[in-house]
């Protein structure tokens, strides 16, 4: 299989700041990919490199293996973007916008019409179709902007934050469909906010701090390889540690006895071995009740503290 | 691209700048035709008959195809800019710019926009002339295509303002310092013959003299100026102002980071 966005070398400065540092990115046909990073990380000037709104200071961008600064015309007509901003006519009713953009696929206007029908009633605008832009709410406005992506059938999807004030069945709703085209072939590039979604979506997550790409691969292989998650089990009575020293492994007993911490060995991110082994030998006592049992840590977002040095919403509140 | 493709891509640019502005025909075609009729009032019924005539003409006569011209150029200016700072403005022209749009269907798509309804002013400003005060039109072709030399000029003009305001008043200011005194010292009310020097000089440079002085020339057939020689004028100015809009577009001026 191809490359559905290649990013080579891509540099991009602005008077100075360097916005973008030489970042290198192949996303295969058919990928689901998330690009992780704080604000003014350089993600959306990334994304503007590949749709056109921005020109590279240096490198090469293709979309479908096509240069996209030679050949925007063969470029442009695979790809659907939703900005990060909205970029919509203010005062033209939904209905008008979609069928426009439907047009400037070279949609002629009937299909057009069509299709906008179809899309609309599918993300429960249908009744507000013939209102203006400007008096949808927050949320409906977000989904409009997906809507309008996907009038041109594109096989490359682009979203810049695309859930930023969706509530949240929306936000579910949105994730399924973006499965579900997924699933029919298109590749996908999203930039979030949200690190659920990230892990609940991508493929492969790229972390981007500063201008450049610091970590790259799939969630899960970035949660084993940056988490230190551990076991907590809360106690009804206490146990001494030396009840449990026969048991290999990385463990600890806290809070006077009433609570046991485990941590997987080194080079390891399995827990159940160690977990079980503890849980066996606190049972050999019959009065011992487990009162609680938590796994902490092993998301993305500690990746994400872990890469960056920083907290997403840290570095979204500075 | 396919040509049929490209075609329809077009046809829906023109039908979205058609679409803005006859949302709006009350601010955009109809204060032009108000303000004709004010002036065929004033000069015409009230002032009229105070005024000399000029090469033969009632004074109403002599100056109402230069407020066709007045209207062709305000309008052609006026749609081209606003339409195109609005798009600045709700961020749409990077919808825009992200969707397989050539520059060149870009400027013909707005131009034609700023045409339309600039030609739809200046042929019902005549329309009413014609009416009320018995204007004769003696070459109605070429009038018509002087319209659409001017507008091209103008719809230019107004992309290249668009292009470059930083706010709606940047707009205004153009209107009110540049072309509204370029074209009442252009020759509408007066034979720019009849101006003593150095401001006849001064006139010729003025490059809305030509479009007003050649405006006349097709409707009464009285001009200062050869219309060969103020019709080189126009065709030169408008291709080349068409030209730098296209060259604009083609390096993203102001529109690609
Ligand atoms: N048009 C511009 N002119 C000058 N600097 C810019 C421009 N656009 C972006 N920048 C700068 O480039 C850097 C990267 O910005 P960018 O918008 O790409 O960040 P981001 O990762 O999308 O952030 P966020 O999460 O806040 O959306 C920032 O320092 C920003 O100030
Ligand atoms: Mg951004």
């Amino acid at each position: 299989m191809g490359q559905a966005i290649g990013i080579y070398g891509l540099i991009k400065k602005f008077n100075g700041l360097t916005a973008v540092n030489d970042v290198s990115l192949e996303i295969p046909e058919g990928e689901f990919f998330g690009l992780l990073g704080p604000n003014g990380a350089g993600k959306t000037t990334l994304i503007s490199c590949l749709v056109g709104l921005a020109r590279p200071t240096d490198g090469r961008v293709e979309i479908d293996g096509v240069d996209v600064s030679q050949n925007p015309l063969r470029t442009k007509p695979c790809i659907g973007f939703v900005p990060q901003e909205v970029n919509v006519e203010y005062f033209f009713p939904i209905d008008r916008i979609l069928e426009f953009q439907g047009g400037y696929f070279g949609l002629p206007i009937r299909a057009s019409r069509a299709r906008a029908e179809a899309l609309l009633r599918q993300f429960g605008l249908w009744e507000r179709r013939d209102v203006q832009y400007f008096r949808l709410s927050g949320g409906m406005k977000r989904r409009l902007m997906i809507v309008r992506a996907l009038m041109g059938e594109p096989r490359v999807l682009i979203l810049d934050e695309p859930t930023a004030g969706v509530d949240v069945a929306q936000r579910r709703e949105l994730w399924d469909l973006l499965r579900q085209l997924r699933a029919q072939g298109v590749t996908i590039l999203l930039t979030t906010h949200y690190i659920d979604e990230a892990e609940a979506l991508c493929d492969r997550v790229g972390i981007i701090d500063r201008g450049q790409i610091v970590e790259l691969d799939a969630p899960r292989t970035l949660i084993h390889r940056y988490c230190s998650r551990r076991v907590v089990i809360d106690l009804a009575h206490p146990v001494a540690p030396e009840a449990l020293r026969d048991i290999p492994g990385t463990w600890e007993v806290t809070q006077n006895g009433y609570r046991l911490l485990a941590r997987p060995p080194a080079g390891d991110h399995r827990l159940g071995e160690l977990t079980e082994a503890l849980m066996r030998q606190l049972m050999c006592e019959p009065a011992q009740r487990i009162c609680d049992l938590q796994i902490e840590g092993g998301d993305l977002e500690e990746v994400f503290v872990q890469v960056t040095g920083r907290g997403i919403d840290a570095a979204a509140h500075p | 691209m396919p040509r049929r493709i490209r075609r329809r891509i077009l046809a829906t640019l023109l039908r979205r700048e058609i679409y803005r502005f006859a949302r709006l025909l009350k601010q955009t075609v109809v204060p032009s035709l108000v303000t004709t009729l004010l002036f065929i009032l004033v000069f015409g019924v009230s002032l009229g008959g105070h005024i000399r005539e000029i090469s033969g003409w009632s004074y109403i006569q002599y100056i109402l195809p230069g407020l066709a011209a007045l209207g062709v150029i305000t309008n052609a200016y006026a749609n081209t800019s606003t339409s195109l700072y609005a798009a600045r403005f709700d961020r749409s022209i990077e919808n825009w710019l992200t969707v397989p749009i050539s520059p060149l269907q870009f400027v013909v798509a707005l131009i034609s926009g700023g045409v339309l309804r600039a030609v739809l002013v200046g042929v019902l400003t005549i329309l009413i002339a014609v009416v009320v005060v018995d204007l004769p039109v003696q070459s109605p072709l070429l009038t018509f295509a002087w319209m659409v030399l001017m507008a091209v000029i103008f719809a230019s003009l107004g992309i290249v303002s668009g292009l470059r305001a930083e706010s709606w008043d940047s707009l205004a200011t153009m209107t009110n310092f540049v072309l509204t005194p370029g074209i009442y010292l252009g020759g509408v009310f007066y034979s720019v013959g009849m101006l003593p020097e150095p401001w006849q000089t001064i006139s010729y440079g003025n490059p809305i003299f030509y479009c007003i002085d050649g405006i006349r020339g097709t409707v009464l057939g009285t001009a200062d100026l050869p219309l060969w020689h103020s019709g080189a004028v126009v065709v030169a100015t408008a291709i080349g102002m068409f030209s730098l809009c296209w060259w604009l577009f083609q390096r993203g001026y102001r529109l690609v980071k």
